[in-house]
């Protein structure tokens, strides 16, 4: 089965205990060099610059200390709703799964530890995986993904998921297709501020580019189970199509204002195109 | 105005009519959040119509299953004319000509010419009421009072049957008088009397329609086809010539007839320009307004019922072909592909 490589550059420094492979701010012995500190503060005989140490008139000894790389825990939050039982161009859990396997692969390979968490109206405990460095067990929970049942009317404990994670900083990927109201949507996102969050949006071309210029379509809505009959016809969906956008564009300004803008992953999982993104390219 | 149903036990099928307030009769297009969709006021108002119809065309079906129907009832009619009882002769001298032969090329019997001339009146008349009585020996009701035109047509069409036996007049005219419904107020009425002799009417009888014409007070026509050379009306007794009713049954036949203190004209025609003019001028007498009760026959209204059914299908099947789905449209993107590789 092919695996696609994500990389990731999490946003500012890493704060961690374990040594990994990102920018952080804890100074450490190897690395990249960083700053000159004194021997009194940094008291490492075996870093001492002795030209620095030689060119200071005050005769202070002059330690190096470099940058220590850490490992950040990833997480992926993953709405698991009814609405994401959606099955338009592409299954929606398909895209998931794909994601968050390519996630733990990746992450593990570079000494990151990787964990899911998915939510409905209750924490799936059926599908969680606390942060772990095993690749198998943490691509194992990922295609769990693939084949669980969405359901419930709401992610309402993804606030419940947001405690379960607190504590050091972590790269979190919220994964959802962000059918919320907007004040859990702010809710949400003020609870999980201390993290690097990246919201990815799981979009699907036949709730917006390809909708039907023209006929009647009896709309069934996956999570809440009220009907509507629609009308379509091209001004209709120039406002359907207006309103969608204004959705994505509140989404992003609430997104941004977290950190990352959100990514939107249409039809097809695109690694190359997610891995743009979380590198901040 | 009430209605009725044949079989009553077919509307407990009548709550299914409530089915399309629950299920859709398009395929469900699963989305996301149905709040993506923006509100729209003429959607819904689809939506309503859709449901309605539906409920409609179930609702019909069922009454279509029970049978409905209008009761039938009377109803007062207004029309400008009157009721106008029709006697007719069937003796067998109706079928000769004027002349007193038997027709032969292109002659006319009386009967016929005096069938033609009725047709017209009748036809003339679009609101009279009309009865047909017709006799010989014995009186025949042909048709009873109606304003059914095809019924009063068919009726005077067949008076120039080959007729039979003898003119027997007095209970011709107390049949024509039970044409009259009993009772009521005195409306316009008309007894026409079409025949080309008379006769004797028994003295007993007279008494018996002195008192009816009293009653029912009707005006009385007497169109009187004479046959060239026979007695006429008016016609005085020869000297020496017993004046009798069996001798002068014409002339006696019209004393009676002005005896009786109603509207009475006697008109004698001797070929059928002079039919023609007696029947305009009574067209022209008889012209007042009058009331009259009609009988309207209990009425199915199945038809109705399923004539409602099947338009509410018939929409219903157009929202059918204009249904989509969402997802059917990503396929529908991949086929003008697939045409083009196919060409």
């Amino acid at each position: 089965m092919q695996r696609f490589d994500l990389a990731y550059r999490p946003r500012g420094r890493v704060s961690n205990g374990s040594v990994g492979a990102h920018g952080g701010v804890d100074v450490g012995g190897i690395g990249v060099f960083r700053d000159h500190a004194r021997f009194i503060q940094f008291p490492d005989a075996r870093r001492i610059d002795i030209r620095a140490t030689m060119r200071d008139p005050t005769g202070e000894t002059h330690v190096r200390r470099f940058e220590q790389r850490n490992a950040i825990d990833v997480y992926a939050l993953v709405d698991l709703s009814a609405s994401m039982g959606f099955h338009g161009a592409a299954r929606r859990l398909d895209i998931v799964a794909d994601l968050c396997a390519a996630l733990a692969f990746s992450a593990t390979r570079i000494g990151d530890r990787f964990g899911v968490i998915a939510c409905d109206e209750s924490l799936r405990n059926d599908l969680l995986l606390p942060a772990t460095r095993a690749r198998g067990a943490a691509v194992a929970a990922a295609e769990r993904l693939r084949d669980a049942a969405p359901r419930g009317a709401s992610a309402k404990a993804l606030t419940e998921a947001a405690g379960l994670i607190a504590g050091r900083r972590k790269l979190v990927l919220l994964i959802s297709d962000f059918h919320w109201p907007r004040d859990f949507a702010t809710r949400l996102f003020g609870l999980l501020a201390q993290h690097d969050l990246a919201p990815i949006l799981i979009a699907d071309s036949t709730e917006e580019r390809d909708l039907p210029h023209f006929g009647l379509v009896e709309l069934d809505d996956l999570e809440s189970g009220a009907r509507r009959l629609v009308f379509m016809r091209p001004s209709l969906r120039g406002r359907w199509l207006a309103r969608e956008a204004e959705r994505r564009d509140a989404l992003r300004r609430l997104a941004l204002a977290h950190g990352r803008p959100p990514f939107v992953m249409s039809d097809s999982f695109d690694a190359d195109a997610l891995s743009r993104h979380l590198l901040g390219l | 105005m009430s209605f009725g149903l044949a079989s009553p036990l077919a509307l407990f099928l009548l709550p299914l009519a409530l089915a399309p307030l629950l299920f859709s009769p398009l395929r469900l297009s699963p989305i996301s959040s149905v709040s993506a969709a923006p509100q729209d006021a003429l959607s819904t108002l689809v939506a309503w119509a859709l449901r309605l119809l539906a409920s409609l065309a179930i609702g019909a079906s069922t009454l279509a299953v029970a049978g409905p129907f209008r009761e039938g009832r009377a109803i007062q009619r207004y029309g400008e004319g009157a009721e106008i009882s029709i006697l007719i002769d069937r003796s067998a001298s109706m079928n000769e000509t004027f002349a007193g032969r038997t027709p032969a090329g292109g002659e006319e019997s009386k009967a016929s010419a005096a069938k033609r001339f009725m047709t017209d009146f009748v036809d003339r008349r679009a609101h009279d009421l009309f009865g047909v009585t017709a006799f010989s020996t014995s009186p025949i009701m042909v048709m009873p009072m109606t304003n059914h035109r095809a019924a009063v047509r068919a009726a005077i069409q067949a008076i120039d049957r080959p007729g039979l036996g003898y003119t027997n007049i007095g209970r011709g005219l107390a049949m024509a008088l039970s044409q009259f419904p009993a009772g009521g107020e005195i409306e316009s009425r008309v007894i026409l009397l079409v025949s080309d002799g008379a006769a004797v009417i028994d003295p007993r009888i007279q008494d018996q329609l002195r008192a009816d014409f009293r009653k029912i007070r009707p005006n009385l026509y007497w169109l009187f086809l004479r046959t060239s050379g026979a007695k006429g009306i008016s016609d005085q007794p020869d000297a020496g010539e017993l004046d009798t009713p069996q001798a002068l049954p014409e002339r006696h036949l019209d004393l009676f007839f002005k005896s009786l203190g109603i509207g009475y004209r006697a008109f004698e025609a001797e070929g059928p320009a002079a039919v023609a003019d007696a029947i305009a001028e009574i067209d022209r007498l008889e012209r007042r307004p009058f009331r009259y009760v009609e009988r309207i026959p209990r009425k199915d209204l199945t038809d109705h019922s399923l004539i409602v059914a099947a338009f509410a299908t018939s929409v219903l099947v157009v929202a059918k072909f204009a249904e989509t789905r969402l997802k059917q449209t990503a396929r529908a993107g991949a086929s003008p592909q697939f045409a083009k590789r196919a060409a």
